[in-house]
Order: C-alpha cells, then sequence, then structure tokens
C-alpha cells in the first residue's frame, strides 16, 4: 500500500499534510501519534472514506484515489466496532461474504474457519449486544478478515477495553496477524502498543510523518524533540560543545557524549537522555554529576527521581527498586549519565 | 402531596373517558350517570347506520393513501435532515414539520377554495393530499429520531465490507430505522383518523370521514350513539399508543435522558 | 442528497398552494348570495374589524389567556413527575395517559365534555354547557397534553446535579424547587405557554359543541362565513388573521426557545 503526496483539508485546517508512506507487503505497521495528529484521517484515506484533497492512493500498485470504499477490497475494524446490532454474530460475519456473492454452504465453512480464528467458535448464534467488549472485538476482527482483504486497517481497536484484556488482545492481534501475514496498518496514540506489535511505526505530528522506522531505532534514535518527548520519557539537557565529544552543561564538569558524529565546536547542543539509563553512582567519576533530589514518585517497580542540577536544569531518573540507598527529598545524589545513553537533537 | 396533585389531574384528563365509556353502554336514550343497566343497542346502531358505514369507508380510503404517500416520503426527508448535511437544516427541519403549526381552519379554508379553484370538490383526492400534508411532521419527527440514534460507523464498516451505497440502505440502515417507521406508521394512522377541523371543510355527505360523520350526528341528535362510537375510538387509540410506546419507547421521542 | 427531500416538498407544496389560495381570497372582494369575487380589496380586513367581530377576536384572546393559565398550572406537577421519575413503567403509564387524549381526536373528546358538563350525568350547581366556563374546561383539558409534554422536555434537559447541589448547600425540596428547578424551566415554561395559546387561538371543536352557538372564537367565525354564509372572502381575511398571530408567538416562543440555557 502506499501513499504519495496526500493531502487532506477539511476547510482551512489540514489534517494530513503531503504525506508519502510505503507500507510493505505482510508488515504490521502502527501510526503512532496524539490526538489530532492525522492518523485516523490517514486510514479513512486508505480506506476510502474520504478523498485526499490532493495526492493518491495506491494498492499493490494500483492507483485507487478514485475508487469508493466499497470497491477497494480492505479489511477495517472501527474503534467502536461498528458490529451490525440487527443481525447475529455469524451474519455480521458473513456480512462481507454476501456481499461477494459466495454461495451459502461456502459461507457457513469459512465465517466458522473465522470464528474459530479469533476463538469464538459457536458463538455465531448471539447478538452483538449480549458478548463482551473483548469478544465483540474479535467479532470485528474476524468480519474483517474473513474474506481475506488485501490490507487491515485497525483503528485503535484496543482502546475501549481495559488494560489486562487490552494486553492480551495484543498478543492474540499479533498471533493471529503472523499467522495470516496480512499487511496491516494499526492506528493507534498507546506507544507501548505500538512498540509492541510493529514491524516499523510511523510517527506522526500535525498531519506529517516525524519518523518512520522499526521500534527500537524509534526508541533508541528519535531523529526529532517531538518523536524523543512522545516516545518513552526523557530529560532534554541544553549545553555547550567543548570538543568532538565533551558537552559543558552550564558551569559544571563536561560530559562525554559517543555519538555518530562530532559534534562542531562551540556550537549550542541539546541533548535526550531517557531516564531508565540514569544511574546512582556510589562516588564521583567520569559522566557523574552532583544533583540534588526534588520530587519522588513511588510507582512500585521503580521510582521516578525528579533531580536538580547546579545550573538549575532538572533530570528524571528512573531508579530501579529496591534502591541502593534511601532517597529523600532535598537530598545530593550523584547521577551517571552513560556516553552512549545520549541522544543529539537536531 | 405532589403524587395526590398529580393523581387528581390524571382523574381530570380520563375523568371525559370514563363517562363517555360508562354512558356508551346505557340501556335509554335518556343518559344517567351511573348507567341504569348494560347494553349493547348503541354499538349496534353505530355499526349499522349507513352514514357511518360510508364515513368508516371513506376513512379507510384516506387514511389509507395519505399514510402509504407520507411514509416514503417522510422517512425520506428524516434521512435528509439527519445525514445530508444540509444547509439552513434547521430552515428545512420547521418547513417539514410546519403543517401542525397552521391553524385547522385557515389550512381547511385553504384547502377548500382552491379544490374549488381546481374542480375537485367532490373528489376524495383533496383529503387524501390534506392529510398526507397534516400526517407528515409526525412521520419525519418519528424517523429523525430513529436515524439519529443509527451509528455512522455502521454505514461504513458496511461499505468496507463490499456494501454498494443502495445494499448499505437495504441490508443496514433500513432494518435499523424499523422502530421509527413503525412509530411514524402509528401516529400518522391515529392522526389521520382522527382529524377533523380541516375535513369539515373540504368533504361533503359523500366523502366525509368519521369524524365529521360523527359531528353532524352530534349537532341533530342527542343519543348515545356517539358514545358508543367514541368508545371504539378511545378504545383504538389507547391500544395504538401503547403498543407505539413498547415498540419505541415514548420517553425517547419526547423526553431527554 | 437533496433528492430525497423531493417527495415531502411536492406535498408541503400542494399544503403551501391551499394557504396560496387561502391569501388570495383574502383580498378579493365579497360578492354576497354567489362565489364570485369582486377585484382586489382590504374591505374583508375592514369588516373583520368590525365590533361585530372584534368581539369574537376579544373573547378568544381571553379564553386563550385563561386557558394557558390554568393549563400551566395544572400540567406542571404532572410534567414534573414524568420528566423526574426513575421508574420506567410509570413514565410509560404517564406517557400514554397524556398521549392518548392527544391522539383521541376533537370530536370523541369534546362529545365526552359535552355530556359530563350537560346536567344529565353530573348535576352541576352552576350551569356549564354551552357557556364561556364550560368551553375553558374543555380548552383547558384540550391543551393539557401538549403543556405537560413541552414542560416536562424542558424539565428533563434540567441536569438533577444542580438540585443536588442546591440540597447539599441546605436547601429544603420547596426552596430547592423555587430557587434552581422552576428558574431553570422558565424558558419551557413561557414556550409551552405560547404554543398552548396560540393553539387555543384556533380551537374549533370545543367552542363549537361546548358553546351552543352562544361562545364564538375566531375559528368558529370561519366556519359560519365559510360554511353557512358562503362568505368566503371574508371567512379567509378571519383564517389569514388567525394564521398571522399563530405565526407570530410561534416565532416568539422559538426564539425564546433557541436562547435557553443548555
Amino acid at each position: 500500500m502506499e501513499l504519495r503526496g496526500c493531502t487532506r483539508d477539511y476547510g482551512a485546517v489540514r489534517a494530513v499534510d503531503g504525506l508519502d508512506l510505503q507500507v510493505r507487503e505482510g508488515e504490521f505497521l502502527s501510526l503512532l501519534g496524539p490526538s489530532g495528529c492525522g492518523k485516523t484521517t490517514t486510514l479513512a484515506l486508505i480506506a476510502g472514506f474520504v478523498p485526499p484533497t490532493a495526492g493518491q492512493v495506491l494498492i499493490d500498485g494500483e492507483d485507487v484515489t478514485g475508487r469508493p470504499a466499497h470497491r477497494r477490497g480492505l479489511g477495517v475494524v472501527f474503534q467502536s466496532y461498528a458490529l451490525f446490532p440487527h443481525l447475529t454474530v455469524f451474519e455480521n460475519v458473513a456480512f462481507g461474504l454476501r456481499e461477494r456473492r459466495v454461495p451459502a454452504a461456502e459461507i457457513a465453512r469459512r465465517v466458522a474457519e473465522a470464528l474459530t480464528l479469533v476463538r469464538l467458535e459457536g458463538q455465531g448464534r448471539q447478538r452483538p449486544a449480549a458478548l463482551s467488549g473483548g469478544m465483540q472485538q474479535r467479532v470485528a476482527l474476524a468480519r474483517a478478515l474473513v474474506y481475506r482483504p488485501r490490507v487491515l486497517l485497525l483503528d485503535e481497536p484496543l482502546a475501549a477495553l481495559d488494560r489486562k484484556l487490552r494486553e492480551q488482545m495484543r498478543d492474540e492481534l499479533r498471533a493471529i496477524q503472523r499467522s495470516v501475514g496480512i499487511t496491516t496498518i494499526f492506528v493507534t496514540h498507546d506507544q507501548a502498543e505500538a512498540l509492541g506489535l510493529s514491524d516499523r511505526i510511523a510517527v506522526m505530528n500535525r498531519g506529517r510523518i516525524e519518523q518512520l522506522g522499526p521500534p527500537r531505532e524509534v526508541y533508541e534514535r528519535p531523529a526529532t524533540r517531538f518523536v524523543a518527548d512522545f516516545i518513552g520519557a526523557s530529560t532534554v539537557l541544553r549545553g555547550r560543545a567543548v570538543g568532538a565529544d565533551r558537552v559543558a552543561l552550564g558551569a559544571g564538569p563536561a560530559v562525554r557524549v559517543a555519538g555518530p558524529r562530532a559534534l562542531p565546536a562551540g556550537a549550542e547542543v541539546e541533548l535526550a537522555i531517557r531516564p531508565e539509563r540514569i544511574g546512582l553512582a556510589p562516588g564521583p567519576g567520569d559522566n557523574v554529576l552532583d544533583a540534588r533530589v526534588e520530587t519522588l514518585v513511588y510507582q512500585g517497580a521503580l521510582t521516578e527521581v525528579t533531580a536538580r542540577l547546579p545550573d538549575g536544569q532538572r533530570v528524571l531518573a528512573f531508579v530501579v527498586e529496591p534502591a541502593p540507598a534511601p532517597l529523600a527529598p532535598g537530598q545530593a545524589v550523584r547521577l551517571r549519565l552513560p556516553p552512549e545513553a545520549f541522544m543529539v537533537l537536531g | 402531596m405532589l403524587r395526590a396533585a398529580v393523581v387528581a389531574l390524571l382523574g381530570f384528563m380520563t375523568l371525559p373517558t370514563v363517562v363517555v365509556i360508562a354512558v356508551s353502554f346505557n340501556p335509554t336514550a335518556i343518559l344517567s350517570f351511573p348507567p341504569a343497566g348494560l347494553s349493547l343497542r348503541w354499538y349496534e346502531n353505530v355499526l349499522t347506520y349507513p352514514q357511518f358505514q360510508r364515513a368508516a369507508l371513506n376513512s379507510l380510503l384516506v387514511t389509507g393513501g395519505a399514510v402509504a404517500l407520507a411514509l416514503p416520503a417522510g422517512a425520506l426527508a428524516a434521512l435528509a435532515l439527519e445525514r445530508g448535511r444540509l444547509r439552513g437544516q434547521s430552515l428545512w427541519a420547521a418547513v417539514l414539520l410546519s403543517p401542525v403549526v397552521v391553524p385547522g381552519v385557515a389550512a381547511g379554508l385553504g384547502f377548500l377554495i382552491l379544490a374549488a379553484g381546481l374542480g375537485l370538490l367532490r373528489s376524495r383526492a383533496v383529503l387524501v393530499a390534506a392529510h398526507v400534508a397534516l400526517v407528515l411532521p409526525f412521520v419525519v419527527r418519528s424517523v429523525w429520531v430513529s436515524a439519529r440514534n443509527l451509528d455512522p460507523a455502521l454505514e461504513l464498516a458496511a461499505a468496507s465490507l463490499g456494501a454498494s451505497p443502495w445494499r448499505v440502505f437495504r441490508r443496514v440502515t433500513l432494518p435499523l430505522l424499523r422502530p421509527g417507521l413503525f412509530a411514524g406508521f402509528l401516529f400518522a394512522v391515529v392522526v389521520s383518523l382522527n382529524e377533523f377541523v380541516v375535513s369539515l371543510f373540504i368533504s361533503n355527505r359523500v366523502t366525509e370521514i368519521l369524524p365529521v360523520a360523527m359531528f353532524t350526528y352530534v349537532v341533530n341528535y342527542t343519543d348515545p350513539t356517539i358514545a358508543a362510537l367514541s368508545a371504539l375510538f378511545i378504545l383504538a387509540t389507547f391500544v395504538v399508543v401503547w403498543l407505539a410506546d413498547r415498540y419505541l419507547d415514548l420517553g425517547r421521542v419526547f423526553l431527554r435522558h | 442528497m437533496r433528492l430525497l427531500l423531493l417527495p415531502a416538498v411536492v406535498v408541503l407544496a400542494v399544503f403551501a398552494a391551499a394557504l396560496a389560495a387561502l391569501f388570495r381570497w383574502s383580498v378579493l372582494e365579497f360578492v354576497p348570495g354567489s362565489l364570485q369575487t369582486g377585484g382586489l380589496t382590504l374591505g374583508n380586513f375592514r369588516a373583520v374589524l368590525a365590533p361585530h367581530y372584534l368581539g369574537a377576536i376579544r373573547d378568544t384572546v381571553v379564553l386563550s389567556a385563561l386557558t394557558t393559565v390554568l393549563t400551566l398550572a395544572g400540567a406542571y406537577p404532572v410534567a414534573y413527575v414524568l420528566a423526574r421519575t426513575p421508574s420506567r413503567r410509570v413514565r410509560s403509564a404517564l406517557l400514554v395517559l397524556t398521549l392518548a387524549p392527544f391522539f383521541t381526536g376533537a370530536i370523541v373528546r369534546t362529545y365526552a365534555w359535552v355530556l359530563v358538563l350537560g346536567n344529565t350525568v353530573i348535576d352541576w350547581p352552576v350551569p356549564l354547557l354551552f357557556t364561556e366556563r364550560g368551553v375553558l374546561v374543555g380548552l383547558v383539558h384540550f391543551s393539557m397534553p401538549t403543556m405537560i409534554l413541552v414542560l416536562a422536555a424542558a424539565l428533563s434537559h434540567i441536569d438533577p446535579v444542580y438540585e443536588r447541589a442546591a440540597a447539599s448547600l441546605g436547601a429544603s425540596p420547596a426552596r430547592v424547587f423555587r430557587r434552581v428547578t422552576l428558574p431553570l424551566s422558565m424558558p419551557g415554561v413561557v414556550s409551552g405557554g405560547l404554543i398552548v395559546f396560540a393553539w387555543t387561538l384556533s380551537a374549533f371543536p370545543t367552542p363549537e359543541l361546548l358553546g351552543g352557538g352562544r361562545v364564538k372564537m375566531i375559528a368558529n367565525v370561519v366556519k359560519d362565513l365559510g360554511l353557512d354564509s358562503f362568505n368566503w372572502p371574508g371567512a379567509a381575511a378571519f383564517a389569514m388573521l388567525a394564521l398571522a398571530l399563530t405565526l407570530a408567538l410561534l416565532t416568539v416562543a422559538g426564539r425564546l426557545a433557541r436562547a435557553r440555557p443548555s
């Protein structure tokens, strides 16, 4: 599936801005971003629910830009599931097959197959209203897959489920996608989901893709400040380059930065570092900074420590519990920031 | 105390109904309450009075014709209001609901003048034309409520599954509009069968519908025949309204939760 | 999408044609004794304002006003219970009891009152049938369902959380009603009042049957002129008057409804 230069305007608002995207056969791609970033509109463009103001949509190399939704041969799972309340589970799943004039005996066989795939055998006679949220979601999935569409589109399908169910469905979804091998585009605002499910993630902001790449790359090497902020937590520190690989933070000591490129001497630099990479140091040393604890938030598996550097900048660190030494607000601590953990921004 | 007041008021509202039904069983033409005995002679009179029989037939024809025309017209209009993204939607809504607002005598006289001008004074077509307009707002309102409760995602889902717009309408939209259509049908029938003022102006002895025939009878005679006919009307209306409530939860039509 | 409106538009066009015919004849000269008409004239409207008819207009306005006030007083309690009751059964029962008379048709309801108000069934200390009092009773009964529905709809739009907040601040149920519920329901009260007033101005069967020829409201005059005297232009002028009054009142009601705090 490919989008070429797709733009979609709603009056004066540009929801999608010149988007270029190529989705590989069989891959699981997530569109990740905050609400309003254009990810749902992008999905609507692919599905054919809205036409692009400019640009093209291609499926298997075919230009389908002008083609209405019902002739694109895609499978869509909606956030609200959109199960037809006046039809049974069986009839819901069979809907797409009936539109394709598949004979009745074949329909029965394939619906049974689809229901087995989503672990809902025997539920055919129920009405959607009688099923739990998790089961409804599986019916929606079966309905979208049963006629073997070319691409599967999922619009925040797990958003309405509670946490435990969400994690369970996430794993099931991945397993089903892998076993069927279908090209899948998954829209979500939940980065944990995107990181856990995807072959590649497209991080979107204001109608554009800020970064496209495998989860590990997006997490460990964010291309822009937005991506660094949106995915995971991070501290952004400002300093000045005092060597090819050294940055001075305020009046304090310089830290070594093991980046891919040499830093331009004397330039203002922005560094990001993930809180889980920062550790408590027993004594002074290389890349160890003095700081004073401001707040502590206990989270069970770890404690979020916010500490202030001498030059006033704040640092967020995760300390795995049980902590090596007891911590209290106002306490002086030493933090080690490993050189390879720094991400140079901009 | 509130409850007592409400009960008293409900009593006031239903008192006439009770009296009418009681009187309809009165054995003699001299009215007394409570009735001196029980008799079905007035019901028999109703069913055998030729003018009532003719009027009943007219009512059936006019109401049947009016409802048959108003249902599709009103349903399509309701869909257009809800989904059509019309400019001036509230204006369109006002226009579609406007016949209810016009005084009966004004509409009645207007139709009379119009019919006379077209030479249609003795036809039931004018009655049907008037009734369709009078009944349309009720159909539009009922179907609109159903349409508003229809999740648009369902139609998108059907399209994504391969259904063309016509198939979406037939397989998803129409079945889900059934409660509104049924309620609209019921309201239309009840309103048309009971319509009096406009029909008084545009019908004559041959074409008059049942309420007009009743009016003529009441003006000329004083026996309880009309009580019997009224009792039948009341019973039929109660059943229809009760059905409409069961099928379409009238609370949702008129109130908000 | 606009095409969907076409059938309904055709229906309404016929209706509009009828109203246009009405308007046209209201400005044509009446030729007594025939259905022919003379030329354009405002004579019909002048005749409408003659003292004889002015009395009917005045009676109509007075009766309508009284009806509105009494109906409001009677409908409010029922509407309150209807809007606030948690029980679906009570709500259904009230709705059926309210709507059934609404749909039972004017002749049946008016005839029922002829029976009740005439001294044959209950002996009244004061004559009621064929008097203005009797017509008033009939009109109030006629308007109750409408008023109840409008008020109930308005009350159901008032979030009960306001009443709970007032109670938590120390207000007794009576005070909560006076200081919170009633004021918040005012837009509904006003619009319901205007609707009933406008409707009652054009009432026909009630004054016709319960008035026995002694009580004449605007609609009765239209019928007398139109169907008895065959003075269609005169009747049309009167009917236009009723239509204009109704539209004016409902426009005001509509404006007020839109200004409702939601």
